[in-house]
């Protein structure tokens, strides 16, 4: 029959579906993606690597520093410290670098977003090290120094995620909101930051382990943290102290690794 | 103490420590590159190789440079060793994901084009893939190059070689006379000659990237 | 013609006459930026009947999605005024303008981390209906656009076709009733099956709600298809011809436009016709099942058909047997897998054609509501048919004004203010 037109034309193959690529239809969104069984696997093989490491120091013959050190206690104490100066710095962090992402992606301040990223690039090539002990030369060797140090390295991710993210959001579905009668505001809320967020916790996700990396430094100006059994292990030459620290250390960024995962996984708009 | 004065004094010295970092870094990026597309070259065609090349890379680089440093340190009492070692890894890291990434992302039909030529596997590698995947390839020779100019800095703890050295100077010095130069003039030269390689990277790729495919 | 309300109450343009669309009046408008040359719109003047389609046609760059634009301010126009429904638009908010017009873009511009029933309910949320008026309001156009709404309201774009966006993408233009509708290329992302039967689909919706439609397209066989009328914009917007598809197609204005509708007008203008247009139908013998077949064959040897059409029960046609093939089967049966070439009365000429081609009789069999035989048309008589109606359909009403100089403008402003 050639009767008008019934709407069942199905899912044409090659027909233009925006924003979704290729095979992430409803069976994407069923099936494991790839990279979810990571989230399951990762805290398992980091708690399993804690319980080995805890019942090595509990049988284990420890003696001198290492035995001071190496005290339940201690071990939490440092992990909350090294945990705290990772978290006020990225609160600080994404305080900055989204509203600043969002600045220079709007219609008038566009062209400074090239300027600015290429000086942030430009920053990022200064060794964490060197602006860790420059702060403290200025500042005083001490916590609030070693947040300042976290807060200017771990900004560049954020900004740039967060201005890839909002870059990359088709021009046309922000004139499609436009031009039903949203405001900019409105386009921005409900547009442009939704679609922008997988890039943007990409980049809070590697700022986050960039932060608990370099918050090791924080150690050797009396900032704190999990990087005090290294440092301490390398002075006193005690391998059981500096490795001890180097695994936890290397665990706890495994953990905020997997809780970025987490929240990316969660936070990412049905639809995408 | 004047800044200029400072580097003046000291400048055979400082020559020499910039010298050691870049050759650091450069003889430990070249390592990494060998290794890095070799293992690309093995692990590109199978799902579950890129997929372990992808999570290996990711966790490794997830590891917090002092700690890695550390750990070879401690089992190798050399800090030399600790350096070339802790450089080289984050390099390879990055670049045999990114050779991964290059090598499978050769449009198939080009490849199948190569068959139909009669070019036979090593043929097709190395006047096809290879060519092609190079831009990606050298893009994580960049960054990683740009990474472990820092991270070789950190090693200077374990008494590695390099400008490293003049940070933690500074460091030691904390409050004293000259630490603020020291530490300045490390923290700047790595900035610098960071720039210089990256600036050389980017010359070296122009020479060596297809005209065809030349963004 | 325009009411003289300077109230700031929504625009309207529901009418008795079931035209719920508003006149739209451009005058000398302008735009240009500054750096460039020549204006992407030099001091267009047009003016678009209320229940209209109206197609902006030309090359790429000659400005008429900038025209089309202005018409919401997404492009704020540099001069000119632009009334819709007699109201001046550029004397409104530009967003609560917006939500008063419907927008389509191509691929539907829907947003992808939104259900089909939340991207169909944005404007009339921002416009502050009760939750349920929308919910209802979301079913009622999914109907409308043919799209099942327990089966679709709560899936996302990436689940949908190209198609299926893109009558997505109409529904919520949709959404508030808006008496106005922009089309940017509507089409343009589909393949060209899918686009035939949207643009079929948009002009059922049309003929049941009457909006003034203006409708940008690079394809000319579209414009011809869709459009009340069609302008062919030159270079700067300059309005090169305004008429009605089939004057654009007898008549082009100029070396220009004939480039435009490209070879085979007398072919394209066979779109323009409908097939229930052409009183060319001819009646023929019909059959049901429980008729005797030498009755059968009697009537139709009476009257010379050599062939009759098999009807259901409810005078759909089923089949279209030679006599001598009854006569074989000695009863008159529908379970013969034969599938009859019908063709709606809403069908274009051409497709019509199209079918009778492929006939074996020359001939096609029309339907009518609910797929009703009404008649069989053949190939001769629709050819004489063409013959004698060429030119165009008769009533056009008055010639609506269009140009891009002073006199333009002074009829447009003139008559405004009468």
């Amino acid at each position: 029959m050639s009767t008008p037109v019934q709407a069942q034309e199905g899912r044409v193959p090659g027909a233009r579906t925006q924003g979704a690529p290729a095979g992430r239809g409803r069976g994407g969104r069923l099936g494991l993606r790839p990279g979810r069984r990571r989230l399951v696997v990762q805290p398992l093989a980091v708690l399993a690597a804690l319980g080995l490491f805890a019942l090595w120091v509990a049988t284990g013959e420890i003696t001198g520093t290492a035995s001071a050190l190496l005290t339940p206690a201690t071990v939490v104490s440092l992990t909350l410290e090294h945990l705290e100066l990772t978290l006020v710095a990225a609160v600080v962090v994404l305080l900055i670098g989204i509203p600043l992402g969002i600045f220079l992606t709007r219609p008038r301040t566009r062209r400074l977003a090239g300027p600015v990223v290429l000086v942030a690039n430009f920053g990022q090539a200064a060794p964490a090290i060197g602006l860790v002990v420059l702060l403290a030369i200025w500042l005083g060797a001490q916590f609030s120094t070693a947040v300042v140090a976290l807060v200017a390295y771990g900004v560049l991710p954020v900004l740039a995620g967060t201005i890839t993210g909002l870059q990359g959001v088709d021009q046309r579905l922000v004139e499609a909101g436009r031009g039903m009668g949203m405001t900019t505001g409105a386009v921005l809320r409900r547009v442009e930051l939704p679609l922008a967020v997988p890039v943007m916790l990409s980049g809070v996700r590697t700022a986050l382990v960039l932060l608990v990396g370099t918050a090791t430094l924080a150690a050797f100006i009396n900032g704190g943290g999990l990087g005090e059994l290294i440092t301490t292990g390398i002075t006193l030459d005690d391998t059981l102290l500096l490795a001890s620290g180097a695994a936890l250390v290397a665990l706890l960024a495994l953990l905020v690794d997997w809780a970025g995962r987490v929240v990316e996984e969660v936070a990412r708009p049905r639809g995408l | 103490m004047d800044l200029w004065d400072f580097v003046a004094e000291r400048r055979e010295q400082i020559a020499f420590q910039a010298f050691q970092h870049v050759s650091l870094v450069v003889q430990s990026v070249l390592l990494a590159t060998a290794l890095g597309v070799a293992l690309g070259v093995v692990c590109h065609r199978r799902a579950w190789a890129r997929g372990l090349a992808a999570t290996v890379s990711s966790v490794g680089l997830t590891l917090p440079a002092l700690a890695v440093i550390a750990v070879v340190y401690g089992a190798t009492g050399q800090g030399v060793t600790a350096a070339v070692s802790a450089v080289t890894l984050y390099a390879l890291l990055v670049i045999w994901r990114n050779a991964v990434v290059g090598l499978s992302g050769v449009d198939g039909q080009l490849l199948e084009a190569a068959r139909g030529l009669g070019m036979g596997a090593t043929r097709r590698l190395l006047r096809v893939q290879l060519p092609l995947a190079w831009p990606v390839i050298l893009s994580g020779v960049r960054v990683s190059t740009q990474m472990v100019m820092g991270i070789a800095a950190i090693a200077a703890y374990v008494t590695g070689p390099g400008l490293g050295g003049l940070i933690f100077t500074g460091l030691t010095r904390l409050g004293g006379a000259g630490a603020l130069e020291s530490a300045l003039t490390g923290t700047v030269l790595v900035v610098l000659l960071a720039l210089v390689l990256d600036l050389l990277l980017v010359l070296l790729g122009r020479a060596t990237t297809s005209r065809g495919i030349r963004a | 013609m325009p009411d003289s309300t300077a109230s700031a109450g929504p625009l309207d343009g529901h009418r008795p006459d079931g035209v719920s669309g508003a006149a739209i009046d451009l005058v000398g408008v302008t735009k240009s930026y500054p750096g460039q040359g020549g204006a992407a719109v030099d001091r267009i003047s047009l003016q678009i009947p209320a229940g209209e389609i109206v197609m902006l046609v030309g090359p790429s760059g000659c400005g008429k999605t900038t025209t089309l634009k202005m018409i919401n301010r997404l492009i704020e126009p540099t001069s000119g005024t632009i009334t819709i429904d007699g109201r001046d638009v550029l004397s409104l908010d530009g967003d609560e303008l917006r939500r008063q017009i419907g927008y389509v873009i191509q691929a539907g511009g829907l947003f992808p981390h939104m259900s089909v029933a939340t991207n169909v309910g944005i404007v009339p949320g921002m416009l502050r209906w009760e939750k349920k008026r929308i919910a209802e309001r979301t079913d009622e156009l999914l109907e409308l656009v043919g799209l099942d709404p327990a089966k679709y309201r709560d899936r996302y774009p990436g689940e949908l076709s190209g198609g299926q966006q893109q009558r997505v993408g109409v529904a919520r233009a949709l959404a508030a009733d808006p008496p106005v509708l922009l089309m940017d290329e509507p089409f343009g992302a589909v393949d060209p099956i899918t686009r035939q039967r949207l643009q079929d689909e948009l002009l059922r919706i049309q003929d049941e709600l009457r909006k003034t439609i203006v409708c940008v397209t690079h394809d000319f066989d579209e414009a011809v298809k869709l459009g009340d009328r069609i302008v062919v914009l030159g270079e700067g917007a300059r309005v090169v011809q305004y008429d009605t598809p089939a004057q654009v197609l007898a008549h082009p204005a100029d070396p220009f436009v004939e480039d435009f509708v490209g070879s085979g007008a007398a072919l394209k203008a066979l779109t323009l016709t409908r097939v229930g247009e052409l009183e060319a139908l001819q009646e023929t013998t019909t059959a049901r099942v429980g008729d005797a077949v030498a009755d059968v064959v009697a009537r139709a040897r009476a009257v010379g058909d050599a062939a009759a059409v098999v009807l259901d029960d409810r005078g759909r046609p089923q089949r279209w047997p030679w006599l001598r093939q009854l006569q074989a089967e000695g009863d008159v049966v529908l379970d013969r897998v034969e599938d009859v070439l019908s063709v709606d009365r809403r069908a274009t000429l051409n497709a019509a054609l199209d079918a009778m081609l492929g006939s074996r009789y020359g001939g096609v069999v029309v339907t009518g509501k609910n797929d009703v035989y009404e008649g069989v048309l053949f190939l001769q008589t629709a050819i004489d048919a063409v013959a004698t109606t060429r030119g165009g359909s008769g009533d056009d009403g008055p010639v609506p004004v269009a140009g891009n100089d002073e006199d333009a403008a002074r009829a447009l402003a003139g008559e405004g203010a009468s």
